[in-house]
């Protein structure tokens, strides 16, 4: 007894003593090299102006089940690094250019680091990383030098925004794995499937990462901070009577796992996508519809977080090569700050200090973003009105400076803005029951038999590759197009009646679809999702993600269309399901 | 041969009375069973052959560079590949389209516990996409008999074998990936303090693969081996650019038939050496002339050129450039020399072969085949793809998960009766320059490895990489290292030069990546001398080696 006591304590003083001993031996290599690479100089080229390294220092641990059996376990140390050379200065580098991501530089194999703790070879990676990012920056730079030769461009923005130097320096998380527990849950958690013999796949997959976020630049920026999340996935799929294939999902999500819901609750939501599942197997297909919707619950928050806040941040036309096609959409909110996005009576702020909510861990929550900034507070919309949007340090139109938004790999050099804890507030509300009456009042005045209610939309989506390259190319053009399918749609009848109906998609519904919000509830709901840059928010889309929360109400929404499907899927299997027991 | 085939069946009798069939074979056979019936009784087209593959993989793995460790993992994975042909085996949804192979495979993930439930379910599903896809196919095959011009050869897409039975097991892993992860840190230390050597790593994997095979035919199979491997590498770079990487593998079944400690960093001390002296030898020259090639240079040449052209699916791709169709029975390299395939050899020349199996992935059981016999080239390496003189599969039908098999290498073994101590070979080779009059031969004493098309529409050339090549004098001077060479050249042209070999055969061991994917496989062969190879010069980048030194060392 006595020794376990001395051994939990032992480790912590330990740290403790080697923290003020021996800075961090990543950090010291860190700075270390980049003070030397200061002097990098190819002849009569550019000197780099600013330097950053980031390491992200890292484990991932994955089980994945299907019916009560384990079909992947592995576990996986990583140290990657990301380092970036400017040359130029900030008015004019060699970022924002067509080709700045694509010149390779030279091959030394340093895509991942060496996981021990050994100064020398770290420097030693970090020299050849450095030197292979600089020669790349060099040649976009005379690149994109010759390329702005032959345009005629109105006053360019600057490349790169100024920004406070940064010193947080925290603890990293202990890493606490049992592989034991986690595999077991996941097969308890699949297990339940078993009971639902009319759904034709499942599985679940339990993703569990720690990682330590190291960034250093030439500026002085010096970041230690603990990052990772535990994700549960759950995912299930089926076909109906006449073979339309039909899915649900979730996924649950906690930046500390002992933060995740208990296992009975965990078996709760499983058996509720299960049955959301079967009773869509049965459900009939849905008819085109021109008319009010109410977004409720979760439903709304994945509305906005898909229509509203993934267009918060605006992308920037990078400098091309004259003459050549550029395949670049400006963003929907170009040139709206200042103008109404939403009705009047509501606000969106993003708030990524926040950690809780209502007792509920956020899981939009981070100290620090990949430039090295500390986001703040942010009114984005203020009495309907857009006031401010996302940003990092590339500048877009009308701003100058980062918010500390930067929190995906982005394009042509730079990072990508997105939020961390998005708040919708509505001052105007009504209770859900009222506004529920409001949707059935509204199709009865217009004569409709029945009025749309959506619970769920497929945000972040379950479906295929397959499935999303031909949502991508059917939406090739249109705005609408890029919106999720909604998963779990229900008819409301005047008499409150309720039918779940498939199979439908919408025709309509964008950013300003959200002017067309007629009332809210009194009520909000969290949720949370794993963003990045793929489309649909596409699930296990990408190995880069940034933890995000929506905290919305329920939303009625006017003149929203939705159409069915193109009913072009195969006819069901021919052979029945085999016996699950 | 057909002794020898006797022998097997009864083997194979045996093992069938004697042992009851695994689990995975039981439910895999279950579902077989199931869907089969109710294909073929409501299915249009009805399948005739339907077979499932599972690959079980068990591997351990580690990497490092300079004593520090860079990855390390444990994995654990089963892959389903379900095979399901429609229509008949003389014209099926597998018929090969110009230059177009059908590919249904998809590699579905399967449990790694033997749960029938699970199992079943995700079986199910994946027959069922493939059936569709092999439908849809069958019916573009039909159409594409009636509007295109008649094929060279008529034989039919799918081979009738006898059905094999037998159950085996690879033992299990016995290291882990801490033990790996150890090893790796101390030998890559050894390429520390290199002076040239810009980037370096030492890798090792083991893996533990059981291979199932079930089909409607009757096939029962269980069976696989297990793979250790330790790869080092270093990288440099010229002033002129040139990138200079070279390396070495070391193969065994498992970590206690790997070299020692002591013999691998000897050979990363020798590559070290080797990377400082090319980066100080002076630049090749394009060259035509006489060389001598080690027997491993001399493996790979034959793997690149001759091996890849006797795939027997080749001969009826009316893509293929087809280079031997026509010439069973002919002579296609010099008399002396014979080529036998044989995947059921595990080792030569000192070394184990990475070749060998006991069962393609068709469940055709290896045997050896000789390919060329006395230089007359006597049969192709046959998948279940038959060809009008070859109607059956002679084992070689393989691929990695996810792909359709075709007609692969496995140890391909050169066999010479023309040996020569190797320095009769090398005072061969200075009578050839002299008679040629040339300033120099060449010497290629390594190779990195190499690449051929086969494709009509392609040049009928191949590409082979030496990393260590000196020039031979013949007035006596030592040789000289050179650097940046690649030999070139056509397969035909090339074999009728081979003047004599060695008689020291050497083992390259490796992995070949073709439209099958990525195969373990093996080529032995003696050093041989050759009356005229052609160099080109290697591409090089513009890049200079790196603009600071390393850090740590004097400024």
């Amino acid at each position: 007894m006595k020794r376990r006591t001395l051994l939990l304590l032992a480790p912590a003083t330990l740290a403790r003593l080697r923290a003020q001993a021996q800075p961090d031996v990543i950090l010291r290599a860190m700075a270390d090299e980049l003070d030397r690479s200061r002097s990098l100089r190819i002849l009569s080229a550019e000197q780099p102006y600013y330097i950053e390294y980031a390491v992200f220092d890292g484990e991932s641990c994955v089980v994945s089940a299907t019916l009560g059996a384990i079909v992947r376990s592995g576990r996986m140390r990583y140290r990657l690094p990301r380092v970036q050379v400017r040359v130029g200065d900030h008015k004019l580098d060699q970022t924002n250019y067509v080709g700045t991501d694509f010149i390779p530089g030279p091959r030394y194999d340093v895509d991942d680091f060496p996981v021990d703790d050994s100064y020398d070879v770290l420097r030693h990676h970090l020299w050849l990383a450095t030197d292979a990012a600089y020669r790349s920056a060099v040649e976009a730079f005379s690149r994109k030098r010759a390329a702005l030769k032959n345009l005629s461009t109105s006053a360019q923005l600057s490349d790169f925004g100024p920004a406070e130097p940064l010193q947080l320096v925290l603890e990293p998380r202990p890493r606490r794995y049992d592989e034991a527990v986690w595999k077991s849950r996941a097969k308890r958690l699949s297990a339940v499937f078993l009971e639902f013999p009319q759904i034709a796949n499942s599985t679940v997959d339990v993703d569990t990462s720690w990682s330590t976020h190291y960034f250093a630049s030439s500026e002085g920026t010096r970041v230690r901070v603990p990052e990772g999340v535990t994700s549960i996935t759950i995912r299930a799929s089926g076909f109906c009577g006449d073979g339309m294939p039909v899915r649900n999902s979730i996924g649950i999500h906690a930046l500390e796992p002992a933060r995740l819901p208990a296992d009975v609750e965990l078996e709760r939501q499983a058996r509720e996508v299960a049955q959301s599942l079967a009773a869509l197997t049965q459900a009939p297909i849905g008819e085109s519809y021109v008319g009010p919707v109410l977004f409720e619950g979760v439903a709304a928050a994945q509305l906005f977080a898909e229509v509203l806040g993934k267009r918060l941040a605006l992308p920037r036309r990078p400098v091309s090569n004259p003459g050549r096609p550029l395949p670049f959409a400006p963003g929907e909110f170009d040139g709206r700050t200042g103008s109404r996005v939403l009705p009047e009576w509501m606000d969106v702020i993003d708030d990524p200090g926040q950690t809780e909510w209502k007792g509920r861990p956020l899981l939009g929550h981070y100290r620090v973003d990949l430039e090295g900034v500390a986001p703040e507070k942010l009114t984005l919309v203020e009495r309907g009105v857009l006031k401010s949007l996302l940003r990092t340090r590339q500048p877009v139109q009308g701003t100058s400076g980062s918010n500390g938004r930067a929190r995906l790999p982005g394009m042509f050099g730079h990072k990508a803005a997105g939020f961390g804890n998005l708040f919708v507030h509505a001052s105007q509300s009504v209770s859900g029951e009222v506004l529920r009456k409001k949707l059935i009042e509204t199709c009865a005045q217009r004569g409709k038999p029945y009025g749309l209610i959506v619970r769920k939309m497929d945000f972040p989506s379950s479906a295929s590759l397959e499935e999303i390259r031909r949502l991508v190319a059917g939406a090739a053009g249109s705005n609408s197009g890029r919106v999720s399918l909604p998963l779990l749609v229900y008819r409301v009848f005047a008499d409150g009646r309720e039918e779940l109906v498939r199979g439908l998609k919408f025709r309509s519904l964008d950013t300003r679809s959200l002017k067309d919000i007629t009332a809210a509830s009194d009520e909000s709901f969290a949720f949370d999702f794993l963003d990045h840059n793929a489309p649909f928010a596409v699930m296990g889309g990408a190995s880069f993600v940034a933890e995000t929360t929506v905290v919305a109400p329920s939303v009625l929404v006017d003149d929203v269309e939705l159409e069915p499907l193109p009913a072009d899927y195969a006819r069901p299997p021919i052979v029945p399901a085999p016996q699950l027991k | 041969m057909l002794t020898f085939r006797a022998a097997l069946l009864c083997a194979w009798a045996t093992a069938a009375l004697a042992q009851a069939p695994p689990p995975l074979v039981r439910i895999l056979t279950a579902e077989l069973d199931r869907n089969f019936r109710v294909l073929k009784e409501k299915g249009d087209p009805a399948p005739y052959y339907i077979a499932y593959s599972v690959t079980d993989v068990d591997a351990v793995s580690a990497s490092a560079a300079l004593g520090a460790l860079k990855s390390s993992g444990v994995e654990r994975v089963r892959v389903l590949d379900v095979t399901i042909r429609v229509g008949a085996p003389k014209l099926d949804n597998y018929h090969r389209l110009r230059g177009e192979s059908a590919q249904f495979a998809s590699m579905v993930a399967l449990p790694v516990e033997d749960s029938e439930a699970a199992i079943r379910r995700r079986v199910w599903l994946e027959t069922d996409r493939v059936y569709r896809r092999a439908s849809e196919r069958l019916i573009k095959v039909r159409s594409a008999q009636n509007v295109k011009a008649a094929e060279d050869d008529d034989s039919g897409d799918f081979s009738e074998e006898k059905p094999a039975t037998h159950y085996s097991m690879p033992a299990p892993l016995t290291i882990t990936a801490e033990q790996a992860a150890a090893r790796v840190r101390l030998l890559s230390a050894g390429f520390a303090q290199r002076s040239g050597v810009v980037s370096s790593y030492v890798s090792f994997t083991a893996q533990r693969q059981i291979k199932y095979l079930v089909a409607t035919d009757g096939t029962r199979l269980q069976h696989g081996r297990r793979f250790a491997r330790i790869v080092i590498g270093a990288r440099a770079k010229a002033l002129d650019g040139t990138d200079i990487v070279l390396g070495d593998a070391f193969d065994a079944e498992d970590q206690s038939g790997l070299p020692k400690d002591a013999a691998i960093q000897a050979s990363i001390g020798r590559i070290a050496g080797e990377v400082a002296a090319i980066l100080r030898a002076p630049v090749a020259e394009p060259y035509v002339g006489p060389a001598l090639l080690s027997g491993r240079a001399a493996a790979v040449l034959f793997h690149e050129i001759f091996g890849h052209r006797v795939e027997g699916h080749r001969q009826k791709d009316e893509a293929d450039g087809q280079t031997f169709a026509k010439s069973v029975g002919s002579a296609v390299l010099p008399d002396f020399l014979s080529v036998v395939f044989d995947p059921t050899r595990r080792n030569a020349a000192d070394a184990v072969l990475n070749g060998w199996y006991e069962y393609d992935d068709e469940g055709v059981a290896a045997r050896p085949v000789t390919v060329v016999d006395k230089g007359i080239l006597r049969t192709f390496l046959m998948s279940r793809s038959p060809l009008r003189e070859f109607p059956n599969s002679n084992g070689h039908g393989r691929r990695a998960p996810g792909f359709t098999p075709v007609a692969r290498q496995s140890n391909l073994i050169v066999e010479s009766t023309r040996q020569q101590p190797e320095a009769k070979l090398r005072q061969d080779l200075i009578a050839e320059i002299r008679r040629q009059g040339k300033p120099y031969g060449l010497y290629l004493r390594d190779v990195t490895g190499g690449f051929t098309t086969t494709a009509r529409e392609g040049l009928q050339a191949f590409k082979v990489m030496p990393v260590v090549v000196y020039r031979v004098f013949a007035d006596g001077r030592p040789d000289e290292l050179i650097r940046g060479a690649d030999v070139v050249g056509t397969p035909l042209a090339s074999f009728s030069k081979i003047v004599a070999t060695s008689n020291r055969f050497e083992v390259f061991n490796g992995y070949c990546g073709a439209e099958s994917g990525n195969v373990p496989v093996a080529a032995v062969a003696p050093g041989m001398l050759i009356s005229e190879l052609e160099v080109q010069m290697k591409p090089r980048s513009q890049d200079r080696p790196p603009l600071l030194p390393p850090p740590g060392s004097a400024q």
